[in-house]
């Protein structure tokens, strides 16, 4: 009887649910309707994008139309569609044939090459120096040939920082603690690390929270820490090797030193013995248990990101000279759509969002007045308008200036960044270019053995490079046995072949 | 006439009987109890961990009781409490009325499917089943969900996939067709209609199968969220499931390009708000398992008495 009456209950429940559920129905006629159009005639240019949708993003877009409208002609849609759905859903629409305008590429995420692989994006490489020429000069030919593929650019490239200038990272506490930060700053090379990371494993030892030096030792076996540009993770080339000999990476000397380095470090306990993935890693760090991050890449305004980041106030040294290649001058672009009705706007605007400031900073930041206000106008510092806490709590806070445009554009919002636009800036212009810049490998012939050797990878060159492997002599001769049984061989003779007809095109 | 010894003797051999039983009893429920606990352990480590402070829970590790209790996970998730809100209005809203709609036009197609008079049984039989076999794979039923029916960024969306799934179909016309002819024959023989047989003699005998299968398809709306993601960009009508996901993909995401360009972690939901969001998420469909599970056992074992 009971149990009867609770089940009527909850029945009523789902009715009562169904009702107000009948409420949301009539949500449907509202999005029917097309938003009323102020700028009556002008096209739309649709963005599409990763991130969240910001409450403001309706007074946003009005106030970059006002721009848009003046200066292209045009008016634009920004269409965020959230981190996770973003590949799914730009690959169910660009399978279908939807259109759109603009979108958000790279090769980690909607991936540039498929995207041109399967002729989604439009070719943009004769538009850009007619409708973009301010953008197009901003950057030297070396740097767009690295988003050339098959002769054509098909992504206008985001400038920021294109070097991976790899070194560690330490808690400055720490480092005053141990009394080493002369040592610190005075490193030239990861040997010099080690000291450093053995004063630090005794400071752990009488600490209570510190609990090792390091959680993860893996990043330094990372072909970048070593001055190679990977083509792909286990085939490389040396940054000053002009003729461009591909290498297979484990073959290599610097990979046996970092295996032998990465296993001393572990035997001598600067990591916990049972290996931490990344997301413990973070953990770790904001607990307070480790203290340093051996290889990350040290940039201007780093240190002030992983202190927003870990809560702690960190000193980093760069152990590499920056280099510039195809991978780091890609990591973001924004390409034309090949069924856009208009490729040509399209373009405009990508030389208004990375050249007009105002623009820029409105996508990214808001409105003045009402998202934020100038801190220091002289300096481009702003701050959360109206009194609020932090940008979260403005409305319009994307967070991802890298992802829209010329970051070097972008106002600083802490003041511990200013001055590091110029700086990233400086360090992109005198790194050295990479052989291989402008380089890029189509792998469809090699499929089976890129497959193999990733395999490889996980069950052989991962444990070496976490320092659990006993033998690292064997270990490393059964690795190379295995990437040789991979057809690793087949893949380097690839690149190289193709790297080869690359030199010769452009000479 | 029994003389005491023999009295003795049959209290003696009662009381090992009870002991024996006793045992028996107690040893199999132990089993029953362990493989319980075994089961409860990990879901009490979840609302555990959900209610522990975030570093005490890097510190220490996932404990039974909160190391250090903390609420912290639970206000970070309802610092947006209207987001939260609206995705389990949504998702109540789907569930209830897709299950109702969903069940309404399976039973009816399985009833008519079930009927032998019913002269397009076998070509429509051959239909239904026909979907189980083959499909036109993702990007037709994309292009067919966004640019025939138009239904993206509405609830239709969310609802239309769930109506009619063939294997359910297939379960409730074995039911309906198991059912007596005889009792249909005589309805008719009263006068009622064919809605009036479906209604008052078919659908009230197939109550078990209804609920189970009402419950499978209430599960499939609770737990479904790679609809939204194919179809839903208006958060507005994110169900809870696909928030769920969204939250943590974004945290994800975040760390995957976290070398990319400059982040702010201090948005990221930590591992406590992760377990919270679970607890959220796993809570009410437990519940809505309570109320099914008498009928749910039944529609399971009915099959086996025929």
């Amino acid at each position: 009887m009971k149990n009867g009456l609770t089940r009527r209950g909850f029945l009523k429940g789902i009715g009562a649910a169904a009702a107000a559920g009948g409420m949301s129905f009539s949500g449907l006629a509202k999005l029917a309707a097309a938003p009323a159009r102020r700028y009556q005639g002008l096209p739309t240019l649709v963005y599409m994008f990763p991130g969240g949708v910001q409450a403001d993003v309706a007074r946003v877009q009005d106030a970059l139309n006002a721009i848009a409208a003046e200066r292209i002609g045009a008016t634009i849609e920004l269409r965020a569609v959230d981190w996770g759905a973003y590949d799914t859903q730009i690959s169910l629409i660009n399978a279908s044939g939807e259109a759109y305008d603009l979108a958000f590429t790279a090769p980690w995420i909607n991936n540039y090459y498929t995207n041109i692989g399967q002729e989604y994006l439009a070719g943009i490489g004769d538009l850009l120096p007619e409708l973009a020429p301010n953008y197009y000069a901003s950057m030297t030919q070396d740097t767009w040939n690295a988003a050339r593929v098959g002769g054509d650019i098909y992504g206008g490239i985001n400038q920021q920082i294109f070097v991976k200038p790899f070194g560690p990272y330490i808690r400055s506490d720490v480092l005053e603690a141990i009394g080493l930060a002369d040592a610190f700053n005075s490193m030239t090379s990861y040997a010099d690390l080690e000291p450093i990371l053995a004063a630090v494993k005794e400071f752990a030892d009488s600490d209570d929270t510190l609990t090792h030096a390091t959680s993860n030792l893996a990043p330094l076996s990372i072909a970048e820490n070593w001055g190679f540009d990977p083509i792909l993770q286990y085939l490389v080339v040396k940054g000053t090797d002009e003729s461009a000999q591909v290498q297979i990476y484990t073959q290599t000397d610097e990979f046996a030193q970092a295996v032998e380095t990465i296993r001393r470090w572990y035997l001598a306990g600067y990591a916990p013995s049972d290996v931490q993935q990344w997301t413990e890693m973070d953990a770790a760090w904001q607990a307070g248990q480790i203290a340093v991050r051996v290889a990350d890449i040290v940039k201007p305004g780093g240190n002030a990101e992983v202190a927003a980041r870990w809560g702690w106030d960190v000193t980093s040294r760069a152990l590499v000279e920056p280099m510039l290649t195809t991978g780091g001058v890609i990591a973001t672009l924004n390409g034309v759509g090949s069924v856009s009705a208009n490729p040509e706007l399209a373009v405009r605007y990508l030389e208004l969002v990375n050249t007009d400031p105002l623009f820029y900073n409105t996508l990214c930041k808001g409105i003045q007045g009402v998202h934020w206000d100038w801190e220091d106008e002289a300096q481009g510092l702003i701050r959360p308008a109206g009194g609020a806490a932090s940008f979260a709590d403005t409305g319009y806070n994307p967070n991802t200036d890298w992802m829209f445009g010329n970051v070097f554009n972008a106002y600083y919002t802490d003041p511990s960044q200013v001055g590091a636009w110029p700086e990233t800036a400086e360090l992109n212009r005198n790194a050295r270019s990479s052989p291989v810049l402008g380089f890029t490998f189509d792998g469809s012939n090699v499929q089976t053995e890129l497959a193999s050797i990733s395999a490889v990878s996980r069950e052989y060159a991962d444990p070496l490079g976490s320092g659990v492997v006993e033998d690292v002599a064997a270990g490393l001769a059964t690795l190379n046995q295995a990437m040789l049984d991979a057809g690793i061989e087949r893949v380097r003779d690839e690149i190289q072949s193709q790297v080869d007809a690359w030199k010769a095109s452009r000479a | 006439m029994t003389t005491p010894h023999q009295q003795l003797l049959a209290r003696r051999q009662r009381d090992t009987d009870l002991l024996l039983n006793w045992i028996s009893r107690f040893s199999l429920h132990l089993v029953i109890i362990i493989l319980a606990v075994l089961c409860l352990i990990p879901l009490l480590l979840i609302v555990s961990a959900s209610f522990t402070d975030e570093i005490a829970l890097t510190r220490n590790g996932y404990q039974l009781v909160p190391s250090q209790f903390s609420t912290e996970a639970y206000a970070l998730i309802f610092r947006n409490p209207g987001t939260i809100v609206r995705a389990y209005m949504v998702t109540i809203f789907v569930t209830g009325f897709g299950t109702i709609i969903s069940l309404t036009i399976m039973s009816l197609l399985a009833y008519a499917l079930s009927r032998p008079d019913f002269v397009l049984r076998k070509p429509i039989s051959l239909i239904v089943f026909f979907t189980m076999l083959f499909n036109g794979g993702i990007v037709p039923y994309y292009i067919l969900m966004t640019q025939y029916l138009r239904v993206q960024d509405t609830l239709f969306a969310l609802l239309l996939p769930y109506f009619v799934v063939a294997y359910y179909v297939l379960i409730l016309r074995t039911y309906f067709a198991a059912l007596p002819a005889e009792l249909i024959e005589a309805a008719r023989m009263d006068g009622a209609s064919e809605l009036r047989i479906f209604w008052s003699i078919a659908l009230p005998l197939a109550k078990p199968a209804l609920a189970t299968i009402g419950l499978f398809t209430a599960l499939s709306y609770w737990n479904d969220w790679t609809t939204s993601l194919y179809f839903i960009r208006d958060a507005n009508l994110y169900p809870l499931q696909y928030l769920l996901y969204i939250i943590q993909s974004n945290a994800q995401a975040m760390q995957l390009q976290a070398t990319v360009g400059t982040i702010n972690m201090g948005e990221v939901p930590t591992q406590t708000a992760r377990m919270a969001m679970a607890v959220l998420a796993t809570g009410p469909a437990a519940l809505i398992f309570l109320f099914f599970q008498r009928y749910l056992v039944r529609g399971v074992t009915l099959g086996a008495f025929k």
